[in-house]
């Protein structure tokens, strides 16, 4: 049974996302402002973290930034509209993905489980997101058994993204992982090469999703 | 040793005219010591020639303090002869007769000209002290005045936050509760089209608050068309429902360099408006017309997008209206807020960009948004 944290303000909307979650089957703790979030986080060890951007006190992006510290553990934002800049800091700043408020439970469950999918250390040189496999030993790439021909740098930018299928990838965690180094308006090279790889992937159940102004998603 | 090419002496600057009142003070000065001695002559034999002395020394001390130094300095000159020529002993020469004599000469031309010189940089530093005060009272007026602008921008984007945190609060909490509720209820769907109506009128309401206070800054990066008309069309998915799509024009379009949210949104309203106005199963038609060059010559191109509906069109007297706040078509269906509109005008016109829209000869509205672009061939 995963454990998951919800650090809200709102009583009513804690409250409302522990029935939520509990009847997925998740044992539920939660925190009404940041320092108490961090203490709770400490205590009872969450796999998952829900943490809404706007709290009262020290923010979300600090909690988040302080949380980081010592903690991988999986963390979903709770924001509102027009705060792509913020949501941005955040995911740049370890956040795993984000809802956006109102926000649906079947979205909420979903992001939720993408996110807790085993991270970090990998023990096979191969990814698998959907109909896709790639092979990190031999830089080859599959759609259910049929070879892509990609470029070096299709390749990377597939595996950065595929390495987060599901999960929201901002633009420059990308380029920095595709480019490392490069500074001269890296947008317009991303752009170029997103638009090749989705002609190279085709119709085939691989869909590269732009969110304005935060990045790209891989659902598969 | 080889001297540097001569030119020659440097051409003199031109001389300054001498300033009116600079004139003025010069008579001005002549007249008053003019004066002086008269009175000083006709009480000579009451008073003695130190008594003329001081009031030559009183006259230039005052003149000092308001006029220029150059009219004090002459001044103080004229009066150390006419001193000595009419009240030192022997009179009516130039020539003094006894050693004490000579040296009380001496000291009043020393004290009239120092006191001259002294008194005219005072007054001059007084001036420029003055001149400076004023200088940093203007700057911190200035700083004042930016730091309040500054301060009332915060406040206002501080208010709208709230209030838009705690308006669309609530409906979170309704939108979420909603899906615990049975979907086959039909009281469930009722109250699921009612707050999704809310959640439009708030969010337009925030938008045109935003709008109207030049809040939206837009940040313009490169993007390809579709990711823009997926980002407009996805939040419609149930309004959508009922029209299909045709998009067309978006084949070998050029990567485009505009802020791909503000698009989307102003696009998302027109879409929104052609769908309410339109009867169902009415296809929306969304041409692209590959960037060309616009009015001017700048680096910018001009992008421009059709959108066509095939409803009622437009009554005439609303085609200039319907970008105004709150103005709604007679018979449009209840629902809309009248802000859609006025929100994808203001939103295009943040982007330098605008909006306009027909009759299509063949009926239905046509909008056509037109926004300056950068453009680079994927």
């Amino acid at each position: 049974m995963s454990k998951a944290l919800i650090i809200d303000d709102e009583p009513q909307m804690r409250r409302l996302l522990r029935m939520v979650l509990e009847s997925r089957g998740y044992e539920v703790c939660e925190a009404d402002e940041g320092q108490r979030g961090l203490q709770e986080a400490a205590f009872h060890r969450p796999d998952v973290i829900l943490l809404d951007l706007g709290l009262p006190g020290i923010g979300g992006l600090e909690v988040l930034k302080r949380l980081r510290e010592w903690s991988d553990a999986p963390v979903l934002i709770l924001s509102v509209r027009d705060q792509e800049a913020v949501k941005v800091q955040a995911l740049e700043g370890g956040a795993d993905d984000y809802v956006t408020k109102p926000f649906g439970s079947a979205e909420l469950l979903a992001r939720l489980e993408v996110i807790q999918r085993r991270r970090g250390t990998r023990h096979t040189p191969e990814i698998t997101a959907g109909p896709l496999r790639l092979d990190l030993l031999h830089h080859e790439a599959r759609i259910a058994d049929e070879a892509l021909k990609l470029t070096p740098t299709e390749f990377e930018l597939l595996k950065a993204l595929a390495a987060h299928a599901g999960r929201i990838v901002t633009q420059n965690q990308i380029i920095r992982q595709v480019w490392p180094g490069q500074v001269s308006d890296p947008g317009e090279g991303l752009r170029v090469h997103i638009n090749h790889l989705r002609k190279k992937l085709g119709d085939r159940g691989l869909r590269i999703l732009n969110e304005p102004g935060i990045g790209y998603r891989l659902e598969g | 040793m080889n001297a540097a090419p001569s030119h020659g002496p440097a051409p003199r600057p031109p001389r300054q005219p001498v300033p009116v009142h600079v004139v003025g003070q010069f008579s001005w000065g002549l007249t008053l010591l003019f004066v002086l001695a008269s009175l000083c002559w006709w009480l000579l034999p009451f008073t003695g020639s130190m008594f003329s002395a001081l009031v030559f020394l009183l006259a230039i001390v005052l003149a000092g303090t308001r006029w220029n130094r150059g009219p004090v300095l002459a001044m103080a000159a004229v009066a150390a002869l006419v001193w000595n020529y009419f009240f030192i002993p022997p009179r009516f020469t130039l020539h003094i007769e006894r050693p004490e004599d000579v040296v009380m000469f001496g000291m009043f031309f020393v004290v009239a000209m120092a006191m001259g010189h002294l008194i005219t940089r005072l007054r001059a530093r007084e001036a420029a002290l003055e001149h400076y005060h004023q200088e940093r009272e203007q700057l911190l007026q200035a700083r004042h005045r930016a730091e309040i602008a500054a301060e009332a921008e915060r406040l206002h984007r501080t208010l709208l936050d709230s209030v838009s945190h705690e308006l669309k609060t609530p409906i979170t909490i309704i939108r979420t509760a909603l899906d615990g509720l049975d979907a086959a209820n039909p009281f469930t769907a009722e109250i699921d089209t009612a707050t999704r109506r809310l959640q439009r009128i708030v969010e337009n309401l925030l938008e045109i608050t935003r709008v109207e206070s030049d809040a939206v800054k837009p940040a313009p990066d490169w993007c390809e068309i579709g990711d823009v008309l997926h980002a407009a069309t996805a939040p419609l998915q149930r309004e959508l429902a009922a029209h299909p799509l045709r998009v067309t024009g978006t084949d070998h379009l050029p990567l485009l360099r505009l802020d791909s949210r503000l698009l989307a949104q102003a696009l998302a309203n027109i879409l929104h408006n052609a769908a309410q106005h339109a009867p169902a199963g009415t296809d929306i038609e969304i041409h692209v017309t590959p960037p060309s060059a616009g009015p001017g010559d700048g680096p910018n191109l001009l992008l421009h997008l059709r959108v066509r509906d095939h409803g009622p069109g437009l009554a005439p007297e609303m085609e200039d209206r319907v970008f105004d706040k709150f103005s709604r078509a007679r018979g449009a269906p209840a629902g809309g807020t009248g802000l859609g509109l006025a929100i994808s005008r203001g939103l295009m016109r943040a982007m330098k960009g605008d909006i306009t829209v027909r009759n299509h000869p063949e009926g239905g509205a046509e909008f056509l948004l037109s926004l300056p672009v950068k453009t680079r061939q994927p």
